[in-house]
């Protein structure tokens, strides 16, 4: 019997088959679950469909009402960008310190890192009604501490005034655990070369972060920008279960908009026609982030 | 030749046994086809009466929300009914959180429950849709007493097909309700004997609400004479009516939130904040009940708070009838009901209508109220039981209200809550910053007119 001919192609073929086979589960999966409904929402967003009867095409009408007479969108997508701006900028800057402080030799820093990541694993109802707690104006902690020093605080989530505020401070230091862990291996990644050839030339610690620390990290920097901004953008269970959106709409984020619309209202059309505006924005600042991010993010050349 | 099994061939045949179960576990099922028996002797036309294939159990799903003992309550009649009916099989779906979007989610996919808990501002819009089945005609048939209901919470279950609002005399009826919510007077009788203030009377006013509540109030240790009245509250035309005024004239056609007499009322609630100060600043309610607390003295709420209530131990409590408006001596409590309804997509209709009898007939309402489901029937001999029990002493003064004083509650029109998330932000913001009530109402008024026109445009070519 003649021998079976093996060819490096023909195996490149047979290992091509099992591999997807392998992911085949994880495949389906995602074109069930994730583009299939996304492509469905396309669809339904040119519909008016309040999910007991069935679509009705109207087009890009939609879209032009949430641009022409829809009540709440651009004062949403606002309310979003300031949510969004108030927590991504500062929780960066507040991130970055804490791992600077982590990246040094002090005890206990491994006690330090599992305490600021705890928030990012606990669950966000539980965070939420925490919060809750801590902003109650007679009996939250917040303000007792701010009565010991003769502060009236106000009433945090009472007013549309500090609403916004107050959750924008839940979410950044909800958030600082992961960004600090993302800063420190960046941190860790820094050539102590570079710190000690600068000692040499007599740099001061400022001077290294400024010139040495910043630009290296910048790399890890920008990632945090990006996916902050993707991520805030789509906040909603932290303040949903906080404040609902109150009060008077101060706190709705566009996720809750579009929630509300299509289980409350039952404007499923309306709602992925909001869904679908929030991606073109998203993807628009992702764009934006990438053009301006060549002017300071610096990546090592590999030689 | 070698039966050892090779590394590769074993990832290989892994490989296609873990794609095959996961294409068998995404296949679509074969929808069932539903069994028709010949139509039962009845003159309605809609009514089908379908039976199982002979030796299979039917199916029938029963929904709901659920809180506090509900759940428990529900299961043991649902049971006991199902003893008495062998060849059916319920099973009970109870969902603590976010019930509308399952429903919807469920009746949007093709498998709606058969039996689910009712809800009176979703009626309307489920009827107009086709998804509820009409009953009129298993009412007539069976002989079920709605008559003996109180009438505003059957109202709520009736629809004149191309009436813009339920409730219309001669509409369809397309649910029962099965309890009788309406808002309690309750006060808090230690706040009142440290101020030295008379308990509250079946003659209080409003006026007589403020005077009290300035005795009893010391804003320094957080104590308050009354809660501000909930926004929904008075959505529902509490305070709203006995002021003569009302959310929107009786043609829906305009916004009356901006009437003199609503904004009285409306500025009588605020004038509880910012003017006589007694009721607690924003934000200060959120996280513990403040009458439960001990936190406010006086408090207009739903009757479904008795149950929690009951447990209070650190100070007495009782209800009064709710104060009148000082002019016009009337005082008005909303009434909202629960109940019952059947999806028509259903396959078994009269096991449906049989079950659905079960629970809202006096005798089901009988044992919702020896179970300790705490909502009182709206049967009002019925309720009359659960109003007879201690605490509080004078807890059949809830009944008195309902039986004399009560109306539908009033956000039962198409598009309601649309109209109302368009119109509320500015008074929400008026009570939450302390801004100018009656400018917010004017506000609100245009932007309710707005919205009216809209849902009348979207209804008139539905």
């Amino acid at each position: 019997m003649a021998a079976k001919t093996v060819t490096l192609k023909g195996m490149r073929r047979r290992e091509e088959r099992t591999a997807w086979l392998f992911i085949a589960p994880v495949f389906l999966g995602i074109l069930v679950f994730q583009v299939y409904p996304t492509i469905f929402s396309l669809y339904a967003s040119l519909t008016s469909w309040d999910l007991i009867s069935a679509p009705r095409w109207v087009g890009i009408r939609n879209y032009v009402n949430l641009v022409t007479t829809d009540r709440f969108f651009f004062k949403t997508m606002w309310t979003t960008a300031r949510y969004t701006l108030g927590v991504v900028l500062p929780s960066m800057a507040i991130s970055l310190f804490f791992a600077s402080l982590l990246n040094q030799s002090i005890r206990f820093k491994h006690l330090y890192r599992a305490i600021y990541f705890v928030p990012v694993v606990a669950p966000t109802v539980a965070l939420a009604l925490l919060w809750g707690w801590l902003y109650e104006p007679n009996f939250g902690i917040i303000n007792a501490a701010l009565r010991v020093v003769g502060i009236k605080g106000p009433a945090w989530l009472g007013t549309t005034q500090w609403a916004l505020r107050s959750v924008i401070i839940m979410a950044i230091w909800a958030g600082l655990g992961f960004q600090i862990v993302i800063f420190l291996a960046g941190l860790q990644a820094v050539p102590q070369e570079y710190y000690e050839a600068s000692a040499i030339d007599g740099a001061n610690s400022l001077q290294k972060f400024r010139h040495i620390t910043l630009p290296l990290i910048s790399p890890v920097t920008f990632f945090v920008l990006v996916t902050g901004i993707i991520g805030t953008f789509q906040d909603f269970s932290l303040v949903w279960v906080l404040t609902g959106g109150g009060p008077a709409g101060a706190t709705q984020l566009i996720v809750m908009y579009l929630y509300g619309l299509a289980f409350r209202l039952q404007r499923m059309g309306v709602a992925s026609a909001v869904a679908y505006s929030v991606f073109v924005v998203i993807v628009g600042l992702t764009i934006l982030n990438f053009v301006f991010s060549k002017r300071w993010v610096f990546y090592e050349e590999t030689t | 030749m070698s039966t050892q099994v090779s590394r590769r061939r074993f990832l290989k045949l892994a490989g296609v046994g873990a794609a095959g179960a996961a294409l068998a576990a995404c296949a679509p099922q074969a929808a069932p086809q539903p069994t028709q028996a010949p139509a039962a002797a009845t003159s309605a036309p809609e009514v089908q009466a379908t039976a199982a294939p002979s030796g299979e159990k039917k199916k029938l799903i029963f929904s709901s929300y659920t809180w506090s003992g509900y759940e428990a309550a529900m299961r043991n009649i649902i049971d006991s009914w199902a003893k008495e009916h062998p060849d059916v099989d319920v099973e009970q779906q109870y969902i603590a959180e976010d019930y509308w979007t399952k429903v919807q989610t469920q009746v949007a996919g093709g498998t709606p429950p058969d039996v689910g808990i009712s809800d009176y501002g979703r009626m309307l819009p489920y009827a107009k849709s086709g998804i509820l089945l009409p009953i009129s005609e298993l009412i007539k048939r069976d002989k079920f007493p709605t008559d003996q209901m109180l009438p505003d919470a059957v109202a709520q279950y009736r629809w004149v097909k191309g009436e813009f609002d339920s409730g219309g005399e001669g509409g369809e009826m397309y649910g029962l309700p099965s309890d009788a919510q309406d808002q309690i007077f309750a006060y808090n009788k230690k706040m009142f004997d440290e101020a030295n203030v008379k308990y509250p009377t079946d003659d209080w006013t409003w006026d007589d609400v403020v005077t009290a509540g300035k005795a009893i109030t010391k804003a320094d240790q957080n104590k308050w004479g009354i809660q501000r009245i909930d926004l929904w509250i008075m959505t529902k035309g509490n305070f709203l009516f006995p002021a003569g005024g009302a959310n929107h004239s009786a043609d829906l056609k305009k916004s009356l939130v901006d009437d003199p007499a609503s904004v009285e009322a409306w500025k009588w609630n605020w004038d509880l904040i910012y003017t006589h100060k007694i009721a607690p600043p924003p934000g200060a309610q959120a996280q513990t009940n403040p009458f439960m607390s001990g936190q406010v003295a006086m408090v207009v709420d739903g009757v479904w708070w008795i149950s929690d209530f009951a447990n209070i131990t650190d100070f007495g409590w009782d209800i009064a009838l709710q104060p009148k408006h000082p002019k016009t001596g009337k005082r008005t409590t909303s009434v909202e009901s629960d109940g019952w309804w059947i999806f028509k997509a259903t396959k078994y209709v009269d096991d449906s209508w049989s079950l659905m009898q079960y629970l809202a007939n006096p005798a089901g309402q009988k044992r919702f109220g020896d179970a300790g489901y705490v909502i009182p029937s709206c049967f009002p001999d019925i309720g009359k039981e659960w109003y007879s029990k201690k605490p509080p002493e004078n807890r059949m003064k809830a009944l008195d209200n309902i039986v004399q004083d009560s109306v539908k509650v009033d956000y039962t029109y198409f598009e309601f809550f649309t109209c109302f998330d368009a119109y509320r932000p500015p008074i929400e913001a008026a009570f939450a910053d302390g801004t100018d009530i009656e400018k917010a109402l004017a506000e609100a008024a245009t932007i309710h007119n707005e919205e009216l026109a809209k849902a009348w445009d979207k209804f008139n070519a539905s």
